[in-house]
């Protein structure tokens, strides 16, 4: 490289690797070769250690400075606290001041520093020089890396083609900043997770509360909990917030906590009771104890007829149907169970709870579970009670009158997407656009929409998307496909891995952004997050980065981001706070790191809160419905409350009004989609066809999540994955003993493609792996197990359980990140070393399964045959 | 805080989650090495399906008044002060290793290439203030910690009301501890090593069905075979699959 070129290019003084020389990135010893030299072990541990001949240096915390943030480390959105020490995070704690968390963090938050410190980060913008997929990689510049992706996406948009830039996302909290981004090019091609996550829960919700997607059950004061398939000792969305407040309602309060897994989760295994259903069978457990509790009449008819649109005679007749007799057949759980739990739950009425999640959610009838759950509690009179299911309104957005977006704002694209928003899922953007994720990649093979710019952000879907390592692979490394993909990411991630640039991202320590979720004390919250320490290297933010493409596609772009960087749009954003606090407001925020609305009460009955007079104005009431409407200016109509008792209520934000038992759109739905199992808006239960089409040989395969990990992005934490790096399959004794296999056997698994509405191949092959057995008690005995975390091929060495020296060294940085002794010399658990390996990833397996109507993947709807191979 | 405090701690057992958080703050804040553990929770799953249950035990140093490492450590380096907190001077330290055979609480590791250690209720945190980090960070409210002279303290309030429901782990050990535990399984008391330090295989799930696990070791195996080309197809017009060839069937896909 020519000297001249060499300065022009710049900044290259910073590492030992020069822009534009070629690395390799792989996790293969096999590249050893590249090593230049041995690095100098300056490592975290080695400099702590050996300070002074020897021993550790403690943190000295009264040098230490505290900055308030929230960590990312999972989807529960925990305020935390960094300390700062001479320029390094030491420690981060809960944030004393945030109303869901405190003081507390799980372990997965207090692993956050190693993040930063990572020494297989990386640290400069590359450029793939190799086929893609080939690992070969070539330092480039931020300039070179904006330019090259602005002019391509200037080029969709001059060709008329806006919809053909999309963004591939997985949790990613910046979803207002993304959202900007690609309507100012007028792009609706945002894919998201949410139908791998939650999609289902959130639209029983949406049903049957109208204007949330997450409850706040008041667990502390409830004194009886009923948990369809939550794991909130270690993996709920919002777990540490739940498990608190559980703890205290069962500890403190004498509540009894009731668990319904097909796997025994730390959550099961420490609740009062653990049933074992049959996956899949939830919903009908649930309407044999709505049955239950009817008949007997421990219902609440009053609050059923005041607010339910189905009144109590009426849902009594419906759901007599449903017998703890018929739902033992179900589910397998025994008849007098049913019936004893459900009047127990009853008779603590209103402070009882029933609450959903994956488990019971993530099927292909998960919509229907969740419905019939919620619909326990209408049939308690538990909704919004103390002690019971509460809610907030729409707790998922950053509230716009509080924190107003800087003007001006680009209009919704109008262009469409067909992957973004499938017909065959009317239900998934009804009411939040949840999407259908996991069928993306099948929609780009087939053409359904092009893509010419491929921007992925925090998403590992080789690893994490069902078929991730067959079909996301195939399609991620076509180029025909995707002719161009933009990584931005922390590591070297499976993701990453099919890119042709990855642009070194801020970790959640590093950059801004706000955050908010369901408060478990029913006010409006917002969090901040912001930098704690600065990113390392040339690191930045993928907003600021998004900031600056945006600025050099063109002057029809840069109009939107008339702020200077991420941090601006923050502050611009926390000005109308002021007011409220009675000072700036982005001060406040960057003090607290958390905003409570503390003005309203807290949101118990929400539904019941009486409409302020001024909203009255120029209202009417439906005879008929006793809804209260306003009509504007040009004569449309919109609810505003329901008429009850004389006084004018909230109501719940669903076209009725009331709790929604019974609700129009599922029937149209069904009806549009010819989707015969749940012809009517009534609550229902259905059955899952592959489920139904079992051999009496084939078993079911299920996933899970642990405490210590997120599914894509905690494998590269070292003190995380030391704990947890080892995924073997759960098997029940008796099975085990059936197929003659023990612990540590070699079991070979074929998972087959699921039968049923919108499925193709039923019964087909996915894949087959092998997987060393578990044999345990804690599972049910036609249930396998497996997590749904580990076996990384990409992701550093943690990840990798790879013990060795950073390999090359050069890609790297000394003096921006040290290399660490602990990852060369203590990865115990690497398989040279003894040790149990990286694990299994059995996402590879899964097939693709959209759930009727809604979407949501069915994770837990596998099914497959074993076999022993090996002792 | 007494104006000479002695630090204690009670687990209150019965409320633990097995969330290692305490595990990793601990690390986090000491710079543990991976292999080496000051706290460590172990697990035990008892009972035959359905009726099976999980128990937790988290342990850390004791903090014996008659502790066995001060003793055995034949350069001195260990030593206990009127706080009731056991220390290593890392400058005495020889990596001898005879504290870390002498405990039998798992509490202390010493090689030869480290100098012993062990926890130290996070002394440089008490120093200013704070509480250790496993108790801060313990989401369940486990950890009942203080000042035993001070009434006020949280260990102080813990013991006067729940004082004659706690034992010390291991008490036939005559150590002495400043940690008591409240609704611990005895049994898995056998599962804390003794003269060595915490096994970092204990944290495989294989040890957490049986009291004297064999530990487990690893496998290399081929990953998951898929056949390339997506097969869920969608949309009216969307093509079967068949890519790759007729899929194999229901029938001739037994394993």
């Amino acid at each position: 490289m020519e000297r001249r070129d060499f300065l022009r290019r710049g900044m290259a003084a910073m590492s030992s690797l020069a822009v534009g020389e070629t690395i390799l990135l792989s996790p293969n010893d096999a590249h050893a070769f590249f090593w230049r030299r041995k690095p100098e072990l300056i490592g975290q541990r080695e400099a702590v250690r050996r300070a002074n001949g020897k021993g550790r240096i403690p943190n000295d915390y009264s040098k230490a400075t505290i900055v308030k943030g929230v960590c990312l480390n999972c989807s529960t959105v925990c305020g935390i606290q960094g300390y700062v020490i001479d320029g390094r995070l030491v420690k981060v704690s809960g944030n004393p001041e945030d109303p869901n968390n405190g003081k507390a963090l799980c372990a997965k938050g207090q692993s956050g520093p190693t993040i930063n410190s990572y020494a297989d980060r990386l640290l400069f913008p590359l450029k793939r020089v190799g086929a893609r997929g080939e690992g070969k990689w070539m330092r480039i510049t931020w300039d070179e890396a904006y330019d090259e992706i602005a002019r391509r996406i200037r080029k969709a948009m001059d060709e008329g083609k806006p919809e053909e830039v999309a963004i591939q996302i997985g949790r990613s909290r910046i979803g207002e900043e993304m959202g900007r981004f690609l309507n100012a090019i007028g792009s609706p091609s945002l894919f998201n997770h949410r139908a791998l996550c939650s999609s289902n829960k959130r639209a029983a919700n949406y049903v049957s509360l109208g204007e949330t997607d997450w409850e706040s059950a008041d667990f502390a004061r409830s004194k009886y909990i009923l948990n369809f398939g939550s794991n909130f000792y270690e993996a709920h969305q919002g777990a540490i917030h739940a498990a608190i407040r559980i703890i205290k309602g069962r500890f403190d309060n004498g509540a009894k906590l009731v668990t319904f897994d097909v796997r025994m989760s730390n959550t099961a295994g420490r609740s009062d009771e653990w049933f074992a259903p049959v996956p899949g069978s939830d919903g009908a457990i649930a309407l044999a104890m709505g049955n239950v509790i009817m008949q007997a009449g421990e219902h609440d008819k009053q609050w059923l007829d005041t607010w339910s649109n189905v009144d109590a005679e009426s849902l009594k007749r419906w759901i007599a149907r449903y017998t703890p007799e018929w739902a033992e057949g179900v589910s397998g759980m025994p008849a007098a169970d049913i019936r004893r739990i459900a009047l127990e739950f009853a008779r603590a009425r209103p402070a009882c709870v029933a609450f959903t999640n994956r488990g019971s959610g993530a099927h292909y009838n998960g919509f229907n579970n969740d419905r019939a759950v919620i619909l326990l509690n209408a049939i308690v009179g538990s909704i919004g009670k103390p002690g019971g299911y509460c809610y907030t309104v729409e707790p998922t957005r950053v509230p716009p009158s509080v924190f107003p977006q800087p003007q001006p704002r680009p209009p919704a694209p109008k262009a469409r997407s067909a992957i973004e928003n499938p017909p065959e899922w009317p239900l998934a953007n009804k009411w939040q656009r949840m999407k259908v994720g996991q069928i993306v990649y099948q929609g780009i093979k087939e053409g359904r929409g092009k893509i010419q710019v491929y921007l992925s952000y925090t998403v590992a879907a080789p690893q994490t998307w069902p078929e991730g390592r067959s079909l996301t692979v195939e399609v991620l490394k076509d180029e025909k496909l995707i002719p161009f993909h933009a990584c931005s990411d922390i590591v070297y991630s499976e993701q990453a891995h099919y890119a042709d640039l990855i642009l070194p991202d801020a970790t959640y320590l590093e950059r801004w952004g706000f955050d908010t979720r369901n408060n478990m004390e029913l006010r409006d919250y917002v969090t901040l997050r912001q930098p704690i320490v600065p990113p390392p290297g040339e690191c930045v933010s993928f907003v600021d980065s998004m900031i600056e493409i945006a600025r050099r596609i063109g002057p029809q772009t840069a109009q939107y981001f008339q702020f200077k960087n991420h941090e601006d749009w923050i502050r611009q954003r926390c000005q109308a706070l002021s007011k409220r606090v009675g000072e700036d407001g982005f001060a406040y925020m960057k003090t607290h790191g958390v905003w409570q609305d503390t003005t309203k009460p807290k949101y118990y009955e929400l539904y019941n809160w009486e409409v302020p007079a001024a909203e009255l104005k120029d209202t009417r009431v439906d005879e008929k419905t006793r809804i209260i409407y306003r009509k504007a200016a040009d004569g449309r109509e919109t609810a505003v409350g329901l008429m009850v008792d004389g006084k004018a209520r909230r109501g719940f934000i669903t076209p009725s009004r009331k709790f929604s038992v019974d609700h129009p759109d599922i029937e149209a739905a069904a009806k549009e989609r010819n989707f015969t199992d749940d012809p009517t808006g009534m609550p229902n239960y259905f059955p899952v066809p592959s489920i139904e089409r079992m051999r009496p040989d084939q078993l079911h395969l299920v996933t899970f999540k642990w405490n210590v990990h997120t599914q894509g992005r905690t494998q590269s934490q070292k003190y995380l994955s030391e704990i947890v790096h080892h995924n073997p399959m759960w098997i029940n004794t008796d099975t085990a003993l059936q197929y003659g296999i023990r612990t540590g056997d070699l079991v070979e698994v074929t998972t087959y493609r699921p039968h049923g509405h919108q499925m193709k191949n039923g019964g087909a092959i996915v894949g087959r792996t092998l997987i060393p057995a578990f044999v345990t008690e804690g599972i049910h005995p036609r249930v396998l197990a497996v997590s749904n975390t580990l076996g990384n091929p990409w992701h550093g060495r943690a990840a990798n359980a790879r013990n060795s020296r950073r390999s090359r060294s050069d890609a790297f940085d000394d003096r921006v990140i040290a290399e660490d002794q602990d990852l060369d010399g203590d990865i115990w658990w690497d398989v040279r070393k003894g040790g149990t390996g990286a694990g299994y990833n059995v996402n590879a397996i899964l097939p693709i399964q959209p759930a009727p109507l809604v979407g949501m993947q069915g994770w837990y709807d596998t099914v497959c045959s074993i076999r022993k191979v090996e002792a | 805080m007494a104006a000479n405090p002695r630090w204690k701690m009670a687990v209150d057992v019965e409320r633990c989650i097995g969330c290692h958080a305490c595990s990793v703050a601990c690390k986090i804040e000491n710079n543990v090495p991976l292999g080496r553990f000051r706290t460590k929770v172990y697990y035990l799953d008892t009972g035959k399906f359905p009726k099976v249950t999980r128990a937790f035990l988290p342990t850390l140093c004791m903090q014996c008044e008659d502790a066995p490492c001060l003793k055995a450590c034949p350069h001195s380096a260990i030593d206990r002060k009127a706080d009731g907190i056991v220390r290593v001077d890392p400058d005495k330290c020889e990596h001898d290793g005879a504290c870390e055979a002498a405990c039998p609480y798992g509490a202390i590791g010493c090689d030869d290439n480290d100098v012993a250690d062990k926890c130290d209720f996070c002394s440089h945190r008490l120093a200013v203030g704070m509480e250790p980090a496993c108790v801060e960070t313990c989401p369940a409210e486990v950890f009942h910690f203080g000042d035993a002279n001070d009434p006020k303290s949280p260990y102080s309030r813990f013991m006067a009301k729940h004082g004659k429901d706690t034992a010390v782990l291991k008490p036939e050990e005559k150590t002495q501890p400043s940690v008591a535990y409240r609704g611990h399984k005895k049994e898995m008391e056998a599962k804390i090593p003794k003269g060595r330090i915490h096994d970092p295989y204990s944290y495989e799930i294989e040890t957490w069905t049986s009291l004297a696990p064999q530990f487990p070791k690893g496998k290399r195996v081929q990953w998951a075979q898929v056949p390339q080309g997506g097969v869920f197809t969608y949309g009216p017009d969307a093509k079967q699959l068949a890519a790759n060839g007729k899929p194999e069937g229901e029938d001739n896909g037994k394993a």
